[in-house]
């Protein structure tokens, strides 16, 4: 079969550091988190801190034209806003829709309005239009219906690596010949259900989280959604469509060790690493940049550094996380941090592993400086699951 | 653009749903019920699952695993290299317990097993743990066109190369809230029965006494009538014996079948919902029963439309038509020899 | 204090779903994690939720657990000495 390449023509991105890609680019620039109190969630666990997209349901409802008193969820709204954005950059009209395949990745759907609505969901019918919204599925169409119809839709529902094996999976049926587009992302808003969940397995940090840093206490919620639309490079340009990057090589591993915990030795890390660079045809040192899970964990961040040891070696690229400025998207993090690559790619600069202090013992040493101006040919993007779902995407420059 | 011709083999496939449990049963004497709601018929857990491991499961866990170590068992398979997943809803049980003491109690002393235990991978990652499978591993969520979109990406895994072998499954489970629930919301209709399945099926290369084969599987949303015969004449080219539907006796739901009578005008139609009940994992108990029919070599008069049984030569196409949108085709043909 | 080590052991088991296993089946002294009841982090989180329940006993540091649930007697020791229920 002959390699079909993959390139990336379109991206769209809401999160808390920024609402279209300009405003997150900026914000990686001047490495500004948005890590800070709740606001949008109605939560008695106002004491964690949360990366909280900047927009209430109603003023996304508004930016997405949706009329008043449709029944929509947080997760599907961000969902459309960063679709909008990618599909307007792909330069993809309605029509052309029709051909092109779209897989999403989500865990809580339409969660945050169950939560609010279930007692009416089992008392009344008063609320039954939002029993529609709740799963999955639902939430993928909301998103996708808002523009047109796919040629195929579906959802991926791997916790935390969500969207990484969404943008996987769509890479594949490009390969395959079953579409010469498809657009892959996901989308995650924070819910009083996963908060805590989080809570109760005491993973969360009372204040901004600390990726790879020796005194690091957890991680911090954050929500979002990002897609990117992934086209045959043959197919692209003869739309002339503007290529953004190439998405070169992924790869899926279990971990198998625990439904909570990674491995010491992050063999599923290592694997889905070493997968990517294998379909990539690239060495470790190929790579310039590791966009980290870097959950701010006391154990995935160890975890994942003796993953990335094992892989890299003595030669280790800069790595950062940038959940410390995003907070841990959850299901949408594999495509925001995607994104985040494209623009790093695009830009010329490593993202910072913001609030990093102290180093980790014998642990990876993160990014702490832009290196504006340099020039990044490889970039490898980690998304790793509860239950050992890990994912790794090289991301690679177009010339 | 050409497909090059793949052919995977279903080395065994298991199920628990309404009907007796990890067994063929059902071909010749199914359970029949009167009730809307109907639990799934569970085995003896113990024979696969210790006490020790089993304490933190609910039941779509404990039936996943049973199923997917029964099929491996059966297809002489211990690590797959790849474990592909669907649920529409994930763990309903967990779900439940946290949402509801979420809901009533307010937001303290939450139990983290039941958090744990609610995300829609806990399937397929289990299943994981317990070979101690390091490949491939995913799990679609995409309401009753969960199984399909697994076996799809199945379908890529091997024809791209990456695997040998796929334990393919589905797993859905139902309360009596949420059986509510899925009624107002029209997933579960009238006439129908709103019942619990979990399925899991292996697939490999190569193998002995395989049920029968797999040799293409198609997905899509809303497609035109022209795409419709295109894929039906592609896929039934070689001739089939019959097509299994997921009609369920309920007009609207049958009514997004009824292209088949137009386009596969004279193929015996086969039901398997008025067996196995509507779930969200409803459609790999369809693909389940067809990979049956095959390795028995003939239908049995329960799941014809006609009432008679047919016999089984060229192969079945499986077809699930899910809210009159998402449609998916797969192609199972008998074993080359037999 | 033979109550509540009682009380304590129907909990356990009540709270972990240890439907095979009796109280008496328990020793007071052997570990309950690792070895012993085999017990993992996720147990350990469980039972930090149960202290706060059932006793009113607050863990803010998961870590700690491990040395509060070394066993039977050590728990319910601890109990004892800190419960505000």
């Amino acid at each position: 079969m002959s390699q079909r390449s993959v390139l990336i023509t379109g991206c769209g991105i809401v999160s808390a550091i920024g609402q279209d890609c300009g405003q997150v680019l900026d914000s990686l620039l001047q490495v500004r988190t948005g890590v800070g109190p709740l606001k949008y969630l109605k939560t008695e666990h106002t004491e964690f801190p949360v990366g909280e997209v900047k927009l209430s349901d109603e003023e996304m409802e508004r930016m997405m034209n949706i009329a008043p008193g449709t029944p929509t969820t947080r997760t599907a709204l961000m969902g459309m806003i960063a679709l909008h954005e990618a599909l307007g950059q792909a330069g993809l009209s309605r029509e052309e829709l029709k051909d092109c395949g779209f897989v999403n990745g989500t865990t809580v759907g339409g969660m945050d309005k169950s939560e609010q609505y279930y007692l009416d969901f089992i008392e009344n019918d008063s609320r039954n239009a939002y029993i529609n919204t709740h799963d999955c599925g639902s939430c993928s169409e909301m998103i996708a219906d808002r523009f047109g119809r796919f040629k195929m839709i579906t959802t991926i529902s791997t916790a935390c690596s969500s969207a990484a094996n969404a943008i996987e999976m769509a890479a594949d049926m490009i390969r395959l010949g079953e579409a010469d587009i498809v657009i892959a992302g996901g989308s995650e808003c924070i819910t009083k259900f996963h908060l805590n969940g989080f809570n109760s397995l005491m993973i969360l940090d009372h204040n901004q989280c600390r990726p790879f840093d020796a005194e690091r206490a957890g991680l911090n919620l954050g929500e979002g959604a990002a897609f990117v639309v992934l086209e045959e490079a043959g197919h692209a340009a003869a739309r002339n469509a503007k290529a953004l990057a190439r998405l070169s090589g992924y790869g899926n591993a279990c971990d198998a060790f625990h439904q909570t915990a990674s491995s010491p030795d992050g063999e599923g890390a290592y694997l889905a690493m070493s997968k990517a660079l294998n379909e990539a045809c690239l060495k470790p040192s190929d790579i310039d940049y590791v966009n980290a899970h870097g959950t701010g964990t006391p154990n995935n961040d160890e975890s994942e550094s003796q993953a990335m040891m094992r892989v890299f070696g003595n030669n280790l690229p800069p790595v950062s996380s940038t959940k410390s400025m995003t907070g841990h998207t959850t299901s949408a993090s594999g495509a925001i941090e995607t994104v985040i690559c494209i623009l790093a790619l695009r830009n010329g600069f490593i993202p910072v592993n913001y609030a990093f202090e102290h180093p980790m013992e014998n642990g990876i040493v993160p990014n702490m400086d832009l290196h504006k101006g340099c020039r990044l040919r490889h970039v490898l993007c980690n998304s790793f699951g509860f239950g050992g779902n890990d994912s790794s995407l090289i991301i690679s420059a177009v010339e | 653009m050409i497909m090059e011709h793949k052919s995977v083999k279903i080395l065994s496939a298991r199920q628990i749903s309404i009907q007796n449990p990890l067994s063929e049963e059902w071909m010749e004497s199914p359970l029949s019920y009167s009730e809307d709601y109907v639990r799934a018929v569970d085995p003896d857990f113990k024979q696969f699952i210790s006490a020790g491991d089993a304490r933190r499961m609910g039941k779509l866990l404990k039936r996943a695993l049973a199923t997917s170590l029964s099929a491996l068992q059966e297809g002489g398979i211990e690590n797959p290299d790849a474990i592909i997943t669907g649920t529409g809803f994930g763990s309903i049980e967990n779900t439940e317990l946290f949402l509801d003491a979420l809901v009533r109690e307010g937001e303290q002393l939450l139990k983290p097993t039941q958090f744990m235990q609610s995300t829609h991978n806990t399937a397929s990652s289990l299943i994981g743990i317990h070979t101690k499978c390091h490949g491939y591993n995913s799990t679609y969520s995409q309401k009753g066109f969960s199984f399909d979109s697994a076996l799809y990406d199945a379908w890529m895994q091997f024809r791209i190369g990456r695997i040998a072998s796929a334990l393919v499954g589905s797993h859905d489970e139902m309360s009596p809230v949420f059986s509510g629930f899925v009624r107002k919301a029209g997933h579960v209709k009238e006439g129908e029965i709103c019942s619990e399945a979990a399925v899991s099926v292996l697939m490999a290369e190569s193998g002995d006494n395989a049920y029968c084969t797999l040799e293409g599987v198609k997905l899509f949303d809303s497609p035109s009538q022209d795409t419709l015969k295109q894929v039906l004449a592609d896929m039934t080219a070689g001739g089939i014996d019959a097509v299994m539907t997921g009609m369920s006796g309920n007009s609207e739901n049958d009514s997004w079948y009824g292209f088949l009578d137009s386009m596969l005008p004279g193929v015996p139609q086969l039901r398997y919902k008025p067996l196995f009940g509507v779930n969200f994992s409803s459609s790999a108990t369809g693909f389940y029963a067809s990979a049956c029919c095959l390795k028995k070599g003939g239908v049995p008069a329960v799941l014809s439309a006609s009432g008679k049984a047919i016999e089984c030569s060229k192969g079945i196409l499986v077809v699930n038509v899910v809210e009159g949108r998402h449609y998916s085709f797969a192609l199972l043909k008998p074993v080359c020899g037999r | 204090m033979e109550e509540l080590i009682l009380k304590l052991k129907q909990e356990i088991i009540e709270v972990l779903n240890l439907e095979d296993i009796k109280p008496e089946e328990i020793d007071n002294d052997a570990p309950l994690f690792g070895e012993g009841l085999g017990l993992d982090s996720i147990d350990a989180l469980e039972l930090i939720v149960l202290m706060e329940k059932n006793y009113g006993i607050k863990l803010q540091d998961p870590a700690k657990g491990k040395e509060i649930f070394k066993s039977i007697n050590v728990m319910a020791d601890f109990i004892q000495k800190n419960r505000t229920r």
